[in-house]
């Protein structure tokens, strides 16, 4: 039947999930999952009348706890989920155990499960290769930041952060990247405008007059990137390199196109290439001067005012000066610029937005002022990890590092890259979003404005969470780069050095449990007698078959009467401790398991006292 | 307990050297079992008995078996009351506190089937109805070694049902001598000691001494150990002969003055309370030979 104890510690962990769900992002899917299991086990719980009821309830309880240990990777959270699971843990074992232990023993044999887990959840760790999320991380597109295959600036109101990571790129050393306002990383190019979309152009076809780079040099410095799933086929690069696998190709565009299929992870590497990139001289296409005419009429007024009187270069400087000159606002949460002539909404009324509206505005000014552009999306920025525990350092880029710029062709120098935020909100691409936002956004401070006393302590908080996330922050790559240092060339063994790993731990773990087994007071006082009476051992002392511990003691002390007052003492403390009712020699207990061990000294220092003279001994024969 | 001491003193005082079977004697009344006397002719078995009677102040009757005992010598008969002009029951000598059954390996197996509901249930029904016996009640009985002529074997049931079985042996020399100077308390002196309340409180008191789990452990493997094969046991040890030798341990634990029962206990009284069922009342090669092999087959340190 089901054990009150555990339905107690069920009720107690149940609470617990219910807690964390409560603080757990309900935007995603995967919470409203854990919710239903979460009420699940509630009612089956309510309604539970045998073993495997409970069991069943515990089981949907478990994978709950995964689910939001997915959710909620953050060491706070992370010491919840310990607790609930040290609980549900304490609620099987006092269900198992038929009722035979208190909460304390319970808890206390939970918390030696889970501890001799430890290095099984180690090796499984840092061996097991690394699975993406089975589901999208996070929406990307629709007001999310992060990257699509078309630029509507328009329609969007408000923008999201997301913080997860888009990418990470490895170089030999850092002083191989650009400096921190040349760190754009482009994907995809958009060079179809509608009046108020941008969009990619379908495939070029081999028509186009297109030579692929020069395979990599023997012996250049050489980029690792890493890339999460994302919709877009494009893989992000720098803008020059080569790829080491031959696989990946560019396009004329500049594009990096991979084997992949969209939604993998991807890992490629890049050897540096001092030539200029091929794309960079491609000549434009006649689309890339299609402004959709008569969609913004009063952009297209002011560009072919420029068109007429300034050569390319000066409608350039002319549209820097514009940004600059009027008062443009850099805001995450535009004004909508609605249906009609967005651009011009844009520009000349609302003169709020993001790096989407400035450039998609920059491009249709230069377009209609017939200088040949085309709006790149891409990543720009991202923030140096040093190298740690799991391998060497690398610039990671997050999704809310999405960004969008420009390119414009001028004769001389090919497709020359603009990037019309900069002109706004410098300190958005020195620095990154947040820094751009600074005073809008106060409350995106890491550290909260609390009490002046507690700062210290939140400040401590965060540094360990920060750890902690850092510890977490082992994926496949630092997987790679640790099996890499490890193994070496038995890189292929990583399998098996799991499995004897794994195997090694379990005995570990089962040889530990089974000298942490709790054993009764009675057993304790057994094994305290039966050391004193080994002490005895080496004299030819020894119990024979069925002599009682009086016998054995008489007998003893016949032979040897130095041991006789040790022997008695041990025999009256052991016997009233082990044979006297618990409740009549409760109140004397300590003082007789003191004299038990008195009793054990006295014996001891006898026994080496007569075992250091074997031949006095030998000399007496006859017992007294 | 002092007036234990008390008994033992006057009745050793009657036996003479027989310090060990008299201490089991007194344990087996205290316990409230049955006690079976098996020894030679004159070595003192009827002294034993009826001095543990008189010190322990209870009404006794004496039987003496013999092949042509009747179970109403007994249990006594319904005789028709003239007077009365109705039935009326005469008790026997089973309605007194102690039954002495001399030589009772000497009577009919159908009279001494009569015994086993007395011994069993301390009742017996005569004609369909039943008769409480008094309290305490207890049977010491007497028996000739088998071999001696006229006697015919116990049956196991009613073996069974003594708690425990005493041989006396011969004296020791000087104890012997010290009778044959006469030093022995003559029985017909002998006084009660304790009186018959004092013992049921004593039973009760001995019921109380505690038996811990390990000790219980250890009786229960020496039950276990005479039920296995292995062993050339004899008979396996019943439940009943379990309860025996728990009770038989907790009176002699009162005897030494401990309120819990050691090991130690359990050993003193094993041989008397284990052996006559061990055997089924044919004696081993050596006597309590198959209670000291199982002693010695299961560890007493606990």
């Amino acid at each position: 039947m089901i054990e009150p104890l555990a339905r107690r510690l069920q009720i107690l962990s149940l609470s617990l999930l219910a807690l964390q769900l409560l603080g757990s992002d309900w935007a995603s899917p995967l919470c409203w999952g854990s919710l239903t299991l979460v009420v699940m086990a509630s009612l089956k719980l309510a309604k539970a009348q045998r073993p495997a009821d409970l069991r069943r309830g515990l089981l949907a309880q478990l994978i709950a706890l995964g689910v939001l240990a997915g959710l909620n990777p953050n060491l706070g959270p992370g010491l919840v989920q310990a607790a609930t699971g040290l609980v549900l843990v304490a609620a099987l074992l006092a269900q198992e155990s038929g009722g035979g232990g208190n909460l304390r023993q319970m808890l206390n044999r939970s918390v030696q499960l889970l501890v001799v887990c430890l290095p099984l959840l180690v090796l499984l760790f840092l061996f097991i290769p690394r699975l993406g999320p089975p589901w999208p991380q996070a929406e990307l597109g629709r007001g999310r930041t992060g990257l699509s295959e078309q630029l509507d600036p328009g329609a969007i109101a408000q923008l999201a952060l997301d913080p997860s990571p888009a990418l990470r790129i490895s170089p030999a050393q850092e002083q191989d990247l650009p400096p921190a306002d040349q760190r754009y990383w482009r994907v995809r190019v958009l060079d179809r405008f509608d009046g108020q979309r941008w969009r990619a152009a379908p495939a070029q076809g081999p028509a186009q007059a297109w030579a692929p780079p020069a395979p990599a040099p023997p012996g250049a410095a050489q980029q690792l990137w890493l890339v999460e799933p994302s919709p877009l086929s494009a893989l992000p690069w720098g803008g020059s390199g080569v790829p080491l696998n031959p696989q990946i190709t560019s396009t004329a565009k500049g594009e990096l196109l991979g084997p992949w299929q969209t939604r993998v992870r991807r890992s490629y590497g890049l050897a540096a290439s001092n030539q200029p990139p091929a794309w960079q001289r491609q000549a434009p296409a006649r689309s890339d001067l299609d402004f959709a005419a008569g969609s913004n009429p009063q952009l297209e007024a002011l560009a072919e005012g420029w068109r007429q009187q300034l050569a390319p270069a000066q409608r350039l400087a002319a549209a820097q000066a514009l940004f600059q000159g009027q008062p443009f606002r850099y805001t995450l949460q535009p004004p909508p610029l609605g249906d009609v002539a967005p651009l011009d909404q844009f520009l000349f009324a609302s003169r709020a937005g993001f790096c989407e509206h400035f450039a998609s505005a920059f491009t249709g000014l230069m377009r209609a002022a017939a200088v040949p552009a085309r709006v790149v999306v891409g990543y720009q920025g991202g923030s140096w990890v040093p190298a740690n525990l799991w391998g060497r350092g690398y610039l990671e880029v997050l999704q809310q590092d999405a960004h969008a710029w420009s390119e414009v062709w001028l004769a001389d120098q090919g497709w020359v890259r603009i990037d019309p935020t900069a002109w706004v909100a410098p300190a958005r691409i020195q620095a990154g979003l947040r820094s751009g936002l600074a005073g809008q956004w106060a409350d995106l401070g890491l550290l909260s404005q609390g009490l002046p006393w507690l700062r210290p302590l939140t400040r401590s908080w965060t540094n360990l969470d920060l750890a902690w996330n850092q510890l977490l922050r082992y994926d496949q790559f630092s997987q790679d780069q640790l099996m890499q240092r490890w193994l070496g060339p038995f890189r292929s063994w990583q399998g098996l050095v799991l499995v004897l790993g794994l195997a090694l731990a379990l005995a570990l773990a089962v040889w530990i449990l089974g000298l942490l087994r709790p054993t009764p007071r009675q057993e304790q006082q057994r094994r305290r007698l039966d050391r004193s009476l080994s002490r005895l051992a080496p004299l030819n002392l020894v119990p024979q078959p069925g002599e009682s511990l009086p016998a054995f003691c008489r007998r003893a002390a016949a032979q040897l009467p130095e041991l006789a007052p040790g022997l008695e003492r041990l025999q009256t403390s052991y016997e009233r401790l082990r044979f006297a009712p618990r409740g009549q020699e409760r109140a004397r207990a300590l003082e007789l398991a003191r004299s038990l061990g008195a009793a054990d000294r006295e014996l001891a220092a006898a026994a080496s006292r007569l075992g250091r003279r074997p031949v006095e001994r030998l000399q007496s024969p006859e017992p007294p | 307990m002092g007036s234990l001491h008390q008994v033992l003193t006057q009745i050793n005082g009657v036996l003479l050297g027989k310090h060990d079977q008299v201490r089991l004697a007194v344990t087996c009344l205290v316990a409230g079992g049955h006690l079976l006397i098996e020894d030679f002719p004159g070595v003192g078995k009827t002294t034993l008995a009826e001095a543990l009677a008189r010190s322990f102040g209870l009404a006794f009757r004496r039987v003496h078996f013999t092949s042509d005992l009747l179970p109403a010598d007994l249990s006594g008969l319904r005789l028709f009351d003239q007077q009365l002009g109705q039935f009326r029951f005469e008790p026997g000598p089973l309605f007194s506190q102690v039954l002495l059954a001399d030589e009772i390996n000497r009577a009919s197996p159908r009279c001494q089937s009569a015994l086993l509901e007395a011994m069993a249930a301390g009742r017996v029904s005569v004609d369909g109805t039943s008769h409480e016996l008094p309290k305490p009640f207890c049977v010491i009985a007497t028996q000739n070694g088998l071999d001696q002529a006229g006697t015919s074997p116990l049956p196991e049931s009613q073996l069974d049902r003594f708690a425990m079985r005493l041989s006396l042996g011969f004296p020791p020399r000087q104890a012997e001598a010290a009778l044959l100077a006469g030093k022995a308390t003559a029985l017909d002196g002998l006084a009660a000691v304790i009186a018959a309340e004092e013992l049921v409180e004593l039973q009760q008191q001995a019921s109380r001494v505690a038996c811990e789990p390990p000790l219980l452990d250890y009786v229960l493997d020496l039950l276990a150990a005479s039920r296995q094969g292995g062993l050339a046991t004899g008979t396996p040890l019943s439940p009943r002969a379990g309860c025996g030798l728990v009770a038989a341990a907790q009176a002699w634990a009162l005897l030494e003055e401990r309120s819990y029962v050691v090991p130690a206990d359990v050993q003193a009284v094993f041989a008397a309370v284990a052996e006559h069922r061990l055997d089924g009342g044919r004696p081993a090669q050596e006597p309590g030979g198959y209670s000291r092999q199982l002693l010695a087959a299961v560890e007493a340190i606990r």
